[in-house]
């Protein structure tokens, strides 16, 4: 089988081996799917204005060449015909990328307990989703609840915690997902670590610069007091330190805006996302 | 009360945009396919094949592949008993992220023990676990494993491991002085045809059968 996706406004073909006669114009973004013979199709395409192409894989194997660029495979609009062959090609980033209309990439949001980190994941999965993109939250209570269960709170367990967050993170990037990793992750090193394993501009570090106070005044989840009562030892914050990025990508809430709601902090993420182009293929 | 403990302070954070949504939006089910079977038997061969076969029906898949994971996630670990099954159970906690995420995770590693893979099924609600094999021998498992004796396997050899194997310059190799479970029960059984082995394509054929029955490649 020789797969073509189509997308608007249309796209024609005919081929002389296939069935013969003209084929209806594909007039919205799908799969176009035709036998290929075992010798080489020939095939004639049209290419309507701003139409696109994209060759997606051959389904069958076949040892013979591809043509890999996709302008090669159109002929001009002189109707000269253009054989296309095929060869079994493996699905990789580019093609979920196409298939989502996004681009993988981590959002990696660091701050102290209570700076409101799983509350802006919540909030950007929202307005993400409301785009019709794929987002996944990697939280870091969740994670230790599952893949980082063996891990303690240990200076060396933390470092293996956000290691293996950052290498989850990485394989939901390749997968073409937006991958919000909401942790602590207090210590430079290992954020840097993590932003070392993916390709530049994909981790985007988004640092929730709250005073201690005023985490401590929230306090979510009663953990500053029990710290704070001596029940919990080497918490970050109280008795562990928090080292805040030298370069983030982004801080939250911005300046100028310190009473920022979670829509709109998620807000500034995603104009940021938009700018960088990740919200398209 | 315990200090610096393990799960002693952490909560689970509920997040609005759940699985059923994301189901909705890639118009398919998170599930895991889980392909075991000897060194050489097929495996990544079935997984490549396999999401070949769903991108074309425009689904998303994603492969977690032994060797590859072995250079990142799972880089500490070797090949020990306790490090194969740590292996094994971060790759199942990692497929069940994916799955989560509504994804169908193409789980691709040896993972020898059935104890192990039992304990990655028993991670996964429900029947979104399926071990994926191959029969060639005619003999009727009801699981899903590359089922290719270990002969085939040897002298295809695909990365020379067999060879290092036998010449004792690799230790405890599945296969070779290191056990491989067969599995008891798996849901795909793909059969060797008048003993030939089917093309991959056709093997990934099988499965996408299956995964269409099973309801997963629609939300």
């Amino acid at each position: 089988m020789v797969v073509l996706k189509a997308l608007r406004p249309a796209i024609c073909c005919s081929s002389s081996i296939f069935d013969g006669g003209p084929l209806e114009p594909v007039d919205k973004a799908s799969f176009v799917m035709f036998p290929f013979p075992a010798s080489s199709l020939s095939m004639r395409l049209r290419r309507g204005n701003n139409a696109k192409l994209s060759l997606v894989q051959a389904t069958e194997e076949s040892s013979m060449p591809i043509a890999t660029d996709p302008a090669a495979a159109i002929s001009a609009t002189n109707g000269k015909a253009t054989n296309i062959v095929w060869h079994k090609s493996s699905i990789g980033k580019l093609n979920r990328q196409e298939l989502l209309q996004q681009k993988g990439c981590v959002i990696w949001i660091t701050g102290l307990s209570g700076s409101g980190k799983s509350t802006l994941a919540c909030a950007l999965c929202h307005a993400l989703y409301s785009r019709g993109k794929l987002a996944y939250v990697l939280d870091g209570d969740n994670v230790r609840h599952g893949l980082n269960c063996d891990l303690s709170f240990k200076a060396e367990d933390r470092a293996e915690n956000i290691r293996r967050i950052g290498e989850v993170a990485k394989l939901f990037a390749d997968a073409g997902i937006i991958c919000i990793a909401s942790v602590i992750s207090p210590y430079r090193k290992d954020r840097d670590a993590s932003r070392a394993l993916l390709p530049e501009g994909d981790f985007i570090e988004v640092f929730m610069n709250v005073s201690l106070q005023i985490c401590e005044a929230r306090d979510p989840k009663g953990l500053y007091k029990l710290a704070r009562a001596g029940k919990i030892k080497g918490f970050t914050g109280i008795d562990d330190p928090y080292e805040p990025p030298l370069n983030c990508q982004l801080e939250l809430p911005q300046k100028g805006n310190i009473c920022a709601s979670p829509c709109e902090m998620a807000e500034t993420v995603i104009s940021y996302l938009e700018e960088k182009g990740y919200l398209q293929a | 009360m315990s200090t610096i403990g393990n799960s002693m302070n952490i909560f689970w954070q509920e997040s609005p945009i759940g699985k059923l949504e994301r189901q909705k939006l890639l118009n398919q089910k998170g599930c895991v396919v889980w392909i075991t079977g000897l060194s050489g038997s097929g495996k990544s061969t079935l997984a490549c094949s396999l999401s070949n076969e769903l991108y074309a029906r425009g689904k998303l898949s994603y492969i977690l592949d032994g060797d590859n994971l072995r250079h990142g996630l799972n880089k500490d670990l070797g090949f020990k008993a306790e490090d194969r099954t740590e292996n094994i159970r971060r790759v199942g906690e990692v497929a069940k992220l994916f799955a989560d995420a509504g994804l169908i995770c193409i789980a691709s590693l040896i993972s020898p023990y059935r104890k192990d893979r039992d304990a990655c099924r028993a991670m996964l609600p429900d029947s979104n676990f399926i071990e994926a094999s191959l029969f060639l021998n005619g003999s009727h498992l009801d699981y899903v494993f590359m089922n290719m004796p270990l002969a085939l396997c040897e002298e295809r050899d695909p990365k020379g491991l067999y060879k290092l194997a036998r010449a004792g310059k690799i230790k405890g190799f599945t296969g070779i002085d290191d056990p491989y479970d067969l599995p008891l029960n798996c849901e795909i059984e793909i059969n060797q045809k008048d003993g030939v082995c089917p093309m991959p394509s056709a093997m990934a054929g099988e499965v996408v059968t299956y995964l269409e029955d099973k309801g997963y490649l629609q939300d």
